[in-house]
């Protein structure tokens, strides 16, 4: 999950796509969904607990993102404006207190390994996720992002405009809790 | 700091700025246990391919709610009009150019990487070349428009002369052979 990476050299600029939506071609604004759906799904799966919830963030949030175009500064930025609405809808829903611990992302678990494996690997993340989601939102947003989707923390510290020292105590509290709740469940 | 907290080093492990034999012995079986966490993190993919169709719909009907407001302001015959636009996908409505009776329905798809997409269907005697679609832009995004007389209509997209592709924004149905057509009621 990269942010502000643009078409990644094919086919139109997001910039280019934006303004055409901006200039009444709303169609064009499919594309911008295809390009970047699934790239922020796995961050709000795991940021509210199910792919259903994720489903329905993502969609909520492409379209306000849509609504608010016109207040996309800067159109080559787009995808880093959208995940900032993406992250709030996400926060949002976790106010509302629902956040889902459908725990689906214990199916996910690599073919072909041996069953029992498959078994262990999948109530582990089980476990994970469960416990992930006892945590802060801001706890869990740093761990997601920095162990799921990979990003360092000077990656974090950019895209959500805080510093990584601030990063790094959220994220040492939250292994404590980890650490606490996976003891508890075990 | 409680039984649960990790070491300090611990959690520079977490970090990756340490590895396993950086800890001083009395420190690795609750290294170990560190990695086992974080081996259990899914980073699995996760995949929403329904959003697309899902937001561009959601955006089709807040613009006809809005037509509809603005048609009720204006003018009756003007409400009476925005009452046929069909749903996205085949977002139409009836204009001034159609022949009499005639609806003028566009398809839209979004098919990255594709060099050619045409339309197929009952309006064409299943023609898989004879209504292409044009690339919008330099895009993902193809676009047909058409003027057909009101009633049922099935339809699939041919991208590439060869790819079978329902519409994926339109309600479908088996068309006895193993393949699924999509349906437009005008």
């Amino acid at each position: 999950m990269h942010a502000e990476t643009g078409a990644g050299g094919a086919g139109p600029s997001d910039g280019e796509i934006v303004r055409a939506v901006l200039a009444g071609d709303r169609e064009r604004y499919a594309v911008l969904v295809e390009r970047y759906r699934d790239r922020y799904a796995r961050y709000a799966a795991r940021m509210l607990g199910s792919t259903d919830a994720a489903e329905d963030a993502v969609q909520d949030a492409f379209v306000r993102a849509y609504d608010q175009l016109a207040q996309c500064q800067d159109p080559n930025k787009f995808v880093g404006w959208f995940f900032l609405i993406l992250r709030n809808r996400c926060f949002a829903e976790q106010r509302k207190g629902r956040s889902h611990v459908s725990l689906d992302a214990a199916g996910a678990v690599p073919t072909g390994e041996r069953s029992d494996v498959a078994t262990e690997t999948a109530e582990r993340r089980r476990a994970l996720q469960r416990a992930l989601m006892g945590l802060t939102g801001e706890q869990r947003e740093v761990f997601v992002l920095k162990h799921v989707e990979g990003l360092s923390y000077m990656e974090i510290a950019e895209r959500l405009n805080t510093s990584v020292a601030s990063l790094k105590m959220r994220m040492h509290r939250a292994y404590d809790k980890l650490r606490e709740q996976l003891r508890e469940h075990a | 700091m409680t039984t649960h907290d990790f070491h300090p080093q611990v959690k520079q492990l977490l970090d990756g700025e340490l590895t396993l034999t950086d800890l001083p012995p009395e420190l690795r079986a609750e290294g170990e246990e560190a990695l086992r966490l974080l081996a259990a993190v899914d980073r699995e993919p996760v995949s929403l391919p329904a959003v697309t169709w899902r937001v561009m719909a959601a955006l089709e009907r807040k613009r006809q709610r809005r037509w509809t407001r603005a048609a009720w302001l204006l003018a009756p015959a003007l409400a009476a009009a925005a009452a046929l636009v069909v749903l996205l996908g085949r977002p139409s409505r009836p204009t001034a150019s159609a022949p009499t009776g005639m609806v003028t329905v566009r398809f839209v798809l979004v098919a990255p990487g594709a060099h050619q997409v045409c339309v197929a269907g009952t309006f064409n005697r299943w023609d898989p070349a004879a209504t292409p679609l044009v690339r919008s832009g330099s895009g993902d995004l193809w676009v047909a428009t058409l003027s057909l007389p009101p009633g049922q209509h099935q339809y699939a997209f041919v991208v590439d002369g060869a790819r079978w592709v329902p519409d994926p924004t339109a309600p479908a149905i088996d068309d006895g052979f193993g393949r699924r057509n999509s349906v437009l009621t005008l």
